[in-house]
């Protein structure tokens, strides 16, 4: 169980950016990485891709998710699940030291855990990622006991998660403890156990990691340095990139692509995500409180077309809730573009002479995320729906989508979910079962379905893969026919890559990892 | 002079005390929650409420304006809700790069401005005239992106002359300071053209040249000196709203200065960063406005401060 193969369309969602041979990597210099957003803060407080990017390479989990998509140990050196789900022990590698010469044990562990699962401490992640664990013993000083409150499978999954990267207890103390909201002191300057070290961070500039010599891994990091630079605009960014000034660009505007693809000094790496793009229906409120009506949008809109279009091929038109990228996927219904059927559909439902709607979205948040709103309006009124975009700037978005479900008067909204722990739960759970109606959790269409809300809660105590797996699918084949989304697509990261760069690997849970890239010179 | 700058400067109070209710007010009135921002997309109710309370959010917001301007008047602007570092720390590190690229710009704009505008007004009506007006227009009306993003592509793209983005060496001031003066260096131009248009047709300046002074003189001294006033108006309110940070300017070369630092608070919420850059960016506004007054007495002598 603990080492679970993942289907083979998840391997294929990895895009490692092949390692050559080592005979042709070299050791030493400084990798310059240019992204559009600083990280807020590199502690147990951290909430997002950029924090978490950083944060994998100084403090380590105690599993990893490879680049094929398999759990693999750690900073754990094996783990066993009890039959009933509800007791998992970890062994711990022996000698690991964290940067400021500490030991990493068994005491080290239960501080962290203690700490991110404490409700006191106030850790965004915490009810997501430790919610069921209930008690955490040291057995012997290489050696842990989880408890949980109820079974839960995915916790192999969450623990692979970055923010729930170790941290040195001493160094955490040291640097004036992580206080909330925002993990500070301390997490202006982490100390874990990571291939490398953190150097320097300059606020709204830089971040700056040096190499761990001492690093405890077979495999060696051959850099000197790795420095994130915030660059927020994305022109620039391929700009610095041509110039030479940065190695690597993440996040590259779609239309650049074919102008850099001619560029012999650099390539464009498309690497799959595992983050969702969809449309939600408010469906308590007219007129989506109909399932038909739901259909015909899913019929009318030419989902592929956009994908062409709009989004240059840069992503992957859905065929499930969830993206190839994350265990439990599987192929479900879906729905082709077909005006007739949207239009027979509307009539059924008593809407035979046209709809007018409001759909709120994002500007700026996701790829090409307003034209992609507009277009849907544009083919949404052939099929006699009239639909008026409210564009809001993210803050404002949030607030007016995150309401409770009786002040809350969005009929429809535009979001992305990053599945980031790679595990089917993460993306079904908070999404669509009915405890997590906005605000307690993501579910902001206030969708309930008591076959689906029994599955997902069975799946979570299952430990038999296969039997999961069958759960995940009954779940996701009944969201697609109730179709609380507009299911749309997952996003693909365009990276930009000099071509001295090697073994650099974009992660499908949205992070660029450097651990043991190199620069031919 | 002493006693009229002392009363400037206490009336720059009341000013900032007005801006600093404004301010307060008109963020918290737009719809955002900071702490459901910070908490991230996966955050529950209850972590969401736990940070609300531990910012003081809560509270009423009289109550949250009267610990501020306590703090404010002993020098504590806050800490930043978003990384929780100190505001006054934040602005004392960005402050002097916005700073560096302001004065290199304006010294831009009237090396290029001053001397574009006083050839162009002795060349009144002539091809030369046409060219710099032509040219003073398309410097308003190019878009900071346009501008900067093509002197990366020719000078440090193609050339590698100079470094695409960054602030580290002179050499990184060189493609900002001239994408942002640009638009400052037309306008100079413009107004030193007009004012000097007017000098120019003084009797003095026609006494001067009749008495046969030399045109160099007549232009630098007589003439010049006399168009300074508005020109000077125009020169401090530029830095001024250079000084302010130039948001695309420093998007385009990934200089994190105060415009940045700005635009990213109003997007986060992060009110005590707001606050504290829009106090900042009023007292550099109205300080200006005490020099600007100052210069013109140095320029002209009938004009005196009691």
């Amino acid at each position: 169980m603990h080492k679970r193969v993942f289907p083979i369309l998840l391997a294929l969602s990895v895009a490692a950016i092949m390692v050559l041979p080592s005979f042709a990597q070299q050791t030493g210099g400084t990798l310059i990485i240019g992204r559009g957003a600083d990280s807020v803060t590199l502690s147990f407080y951290a909430s997002a891709a950029p924090d978490a990017e950083v944060m994998g390479h100084v403090v380590e989990t105690l599993f990893r998710l490879t680049p094929d998509g398999k759990i693999e140990p750690l900073l754990a050196e094996s783990q066993r699940l009890s039959a009933d789900a509800k007791t998992m022990t970890i062994r711990l590698r022996r000698g690991i030291r964290f940067h400021d010469g500490t030991a990493f044990d068994a005491a080290a562990l239960k501080w962290n855990l203690d700490f991110f699962r404490n409700p006191a401490n106030a850790v965004p992640f915490r009810a997501i990622l430790l919610g069921e664990l209930s008690d955490v013993t040291v057995v012997d000083s290489n050696t842990v006991q989880l408890s949980l409150a109820r079974p839960f499978v995915p916790l192999l999954s969450h623990l692979t998660h970055n923010f729930l990267g170790i941290h040195s207890p001493a160094a955490v103390e040291r640097g004036g403890g992580m206080r909330p909201p925002t993990g500070e002191p301390y997490g202006r300057a982490p100390v874990g156990t990571g291939p490398f070290k953190f150097k320097e961070w300059v606020r709204g500039d830089r971040i700056v990691l040096e190499r761990n010599p001492d690093y405890w891994g077979s495999e060696k990091p051959r850099l000197d340095q790795i420095v994130f630079r915030t660059i927020p605009d994305s022109g620039a960014r391929v700009l610095a990139l041509e110039a030479g000034q940065i190695h690597v660009a993440r996040a590259i505007p779609p239309r650049e692509t074919s102008r850099l693809a001619v560029n012999r000094a650099l390539r464009v790496d498309r690497a799959p995500s595992v983050r969702t793009i969809f449309f939600g229906f408010n469906v308590t409120k007219k007129p989506f409180d109909d399932v038909r009506v739901r259909q015909a949008v899913n019929y009318a809109v030419n989902k592929r077309a956009i994908a062409q279009t709009i989004l240059g091929g840069a992503v992957r038109v859905s065929d499930a809730p969830i993206s190839p990228g994350v265990w439990g996927y599987a192929q479900t219904m879906t729905y082709p573009y077909d005006l007739q059927k949207a239009k027979q559909l509307l009539a059924e439902a008593g809407y035979s002479s046209g709809i007018s709607v409001t759909i709120h979205h994002p500007t700026g948040r996701y790829l090409e995320d307003a034209p992609i709103a507009a277009a849907i309006q544009a083919q949404l009124r052939e099929a006699g729906i009239n639909m008026r975009l409210a564009t809001l700037e993210w803050a404002t978005y949030l607030a007016f989508t995150g309401r409770p479900v009786d002040q809350n008067e969005v009929q429809a909204y535009m979001l992305g979910w990053g599945t980031v722990t790679g595990d089917a739960d993460y993306g079904l759970f908070s999404l669509f079962h009915s405890s997590q109606w906005t605000p307690a959790g993501f579910n902001r269409g206030f969708y309930k379905n008591p076959q689906v809300d029994a599955l997902l809660e069975q799946a979570r105590g299952e430990t038999d893969a296969t039997k999961r797996a069958a759960m995940y699918k009954q779940a996701m084949d009944i969201i697609m026919k109730d179709a609380p989304w507009l299911f749309l697509h997952s996003e693909s990261q365009l990276t930009g890559v000099r071509r001295e760069v090697q073994g650099l690997i974009v992660h499908v849970t949205e992070r660029m990892m450097a651990h043991f890239a190199s620069l031919n010179r | 002079m002493l006693p009229y700058l002392a009363k400037r400067i206490m009336l720059a109070f009341p000013v900032l005390l007005g801006v600093s209710v404004v301010v307060f007010v008109m963020i918290r009135l737009i719809p955002g929650d900071p702490a459901e921002l910070m908490a991230g997309q996966a955050a529950t109710e209850e972590v969401v409420r736990g940070i609300r309370e531990s910012l003081g959010l809560d509270r009423p917001v009289i109550v949250q304006y009267a610990v501020f301007l306590r703090n404010t008047l002993r020098a504590d602007l806050g800490k930043s809700l978003f990384n929780g570092a100190p505001v006054t720390e934040e602005l004392a590190q960005r402050l002097p790069r916005t700073a560096r690229l302001a004065l290199a710009s304006i010294v831009v704009a009237i090396l290029i401005g001053v001397p574009a505008g006083i050839l162009s007004a002795t060349r009144h009506l002539s091809w030369v005239d046409s060219a710099v007006m032509v040219l003073a227009l398309a410097g308003v009306s190019m878009p900071i992106f346009w501008l900067g993003l093509n002197l990366i592509l020719v000078f440090a793209v193609r050339l590698h002359w100079l470094p695409a983005i960054g602030h580290e060496t002179w050499k990184h001031l060189i493609l900002p300071s001239f994408t942002l003066g640009a638009a400052s260096a037309a306008i100079i131009a413009r107004m030193t053209r007009s004012a000097m248009l007017e000098v120019l047709r003084q009797d003095y300046v026609r006494t001067a040249r009749a008495k046969g002074v030399a045109e160099q003189t007549v232009i630098g001294r007589h003439a010049l000196r006399n168009a300074l006033i508005p020109v000077v108006t125009v020169v401090g309110l530029q830095l001024g709203t250079l000084l302010s940070g130039a948001v695309l300017t420093e998007s385009v070369f990934a200089w994190p200065g105060v415009g940045r630092l700005l635009v990213d608070a109003v997007l986060a919420r992060d009110y005590p960063i707001i606050q504290g850059t829009v106090l900042l960016i009023a007292t550099t506004f109205v300080l200006l406005n005490v020099v600007v007054d100052m210069a013109y007495a140095v320029l002209d002598p009938r004009i005196r401060y009691e």
